[in-house]
């Protein structure tokens, strides 16, 4: 019997460890996500999806010089006003050789605001948070918004390099086909 | 007495437009956590439980830790998940990259990783984003069949490059943390 009822405590407890977790993200993370959420989704009401379509024409240039438009303003603009998936519908004003490089610029910037702006990309909130929690429950809040910034400011600098690297092996294939 | 009621129905109205927005926005926030960050939490919740309450979790973090808590171990990392045949194959919902996440979570909350490694970390859970997506990604932004043909092997190219600069990036950058 008492066996059976150490098997029944071990059993309740792996779920009881699941819960507790549960709980503690639950309370930690959830409330701040919902206040910001709610407040940047406002913003992109306010802002409208069909004003950055005239920015989406200017960014979307070709040249050296309209480099930083097309892989740093624009997707920074896209992600934040259309959010994932639809951000990428802003790679249609760009001519066909930029496209692959805009989408990949673009899609690796959903994560990165994701301490900010969760806004962007609340389905996969964890690419973050798995991490943040884990670095706000140890190191406390102000380690947990620093890695928020920094996380963020180092995403501009890799979608720049990824937007230009991808434009180059883009070309390179382009010229094999 | 016109321009009164004339100038209290436009305030009337435009407090009316901003209150309408924000709850909207709320709205939206609490349907986007509800359908899609309390599902995965649960989902992640069991899956940490039986980690944590059978020791298995002890075990992968162990496992993960040498990898983890160097920079050549992340950037080995980033190369295993940017790997052009692996990286489609986690690429959706990101969930992998949510897993590992959360574990390496665990290892930041009980100090076993310094704060420093937190940015690195999260650049080296990051070269698969979106590498399922791309054909998608790339429609919506009305590619031709030929850029979709150039632009998926080219993206898959690109990470493998910049996944593991990303991580080098992320460990400078977390410098003075």
């Amino acid at each position: 019997m008492e066996f059976l009822v150490q098997l029944a405590e071990g059993f309740i407890g792996i779920f009881k460890a699941g819960a507790d977790w549960w709980w503690a993200v639950f309370l930690g993370i959830v409330p701040l996500v919902i206040v910001l959420m709610t407040a940047f989704n406002a913003v992109v009401a306010w802002i409208g999806q069909e004003r950055i379509e005239s920015f989406g024409k200017f960014a979307s240039q070709e040249g050296i010089i309209f480099l930083p438009f097309r892989y740093l303003l624009l997707p920074i603009v896209a992600v934040f006003v259309l959010t994932n998936p639809m951000a990428y519908t802003m790679g249609r004003f760009l001519p066909e050789k930029y496209k692959p490089a805009f989408y990949d610029s673009a899609v690796s910037f959903v994560h990165p605001p994701l301490g900010i702006l969760p806004h962007v990309n609340p389905g996969e909130l964890f690419v973050w948070a798995g991490i943040a929690n884990g670095v706000q429950s140890a190191y406390g809040d102000t380690a947990m918004a620093d890695l928020a910034v920094r996380y963020l400011l180092t995403g501009l600098v890799v979608i720049l390099l990824r937007g230009i690297v991808t434009e180059r092996i883009t070309a390179f294939m382009w010229k094999k086909a | 007495m016109q321009a009164l009621t004339g100038f209290l129905t436009r305030f009337g109205r435009a407090m009316g437009g901003l209150v309408g927005t924000l709850y909207q926005a709320g709205r939206e926030s609490v349907d986007q956590v509800w359908k899609n960050v309390l599902p995965f939490l649960a989902f992640v919740a069991v899956i940490v439980g039986i980690m944590n309450g059978t020791g298995l979790g002890t075990w992968i973090a162990t496992a993960l830790e040498p990898l983890a808590s160097s920079v050549v171990g992340l950037i080995v990392l980033s190369l295993i998940i940017g790997l052009p045949v692996l990286s489609p194959l986690l690429g959706p919902g990101a969930v992998i990259a949510q897993i590992i996440g959360t574990l390496l979570g665990t290892l930041f909350a009980n100090k076993t990783l310094p704060l420093s490694a937190a940015l690195p970390a999260l650049w080296a859970i990051n070269p698969q984003v979106g590498c399922d997506f791309i054909p998608v990604g790339l429609a919506l932004g009305e590619a031709e069949p030929e850029t979709v043909e150039v632009g998926v092997p080219a993206v898959l190219f690109s990470r493998f490059i910049t996944g593991p600069v990303a991580v080098l990036i992320g460990w400078v950058a977390a410098i003075g943390m």
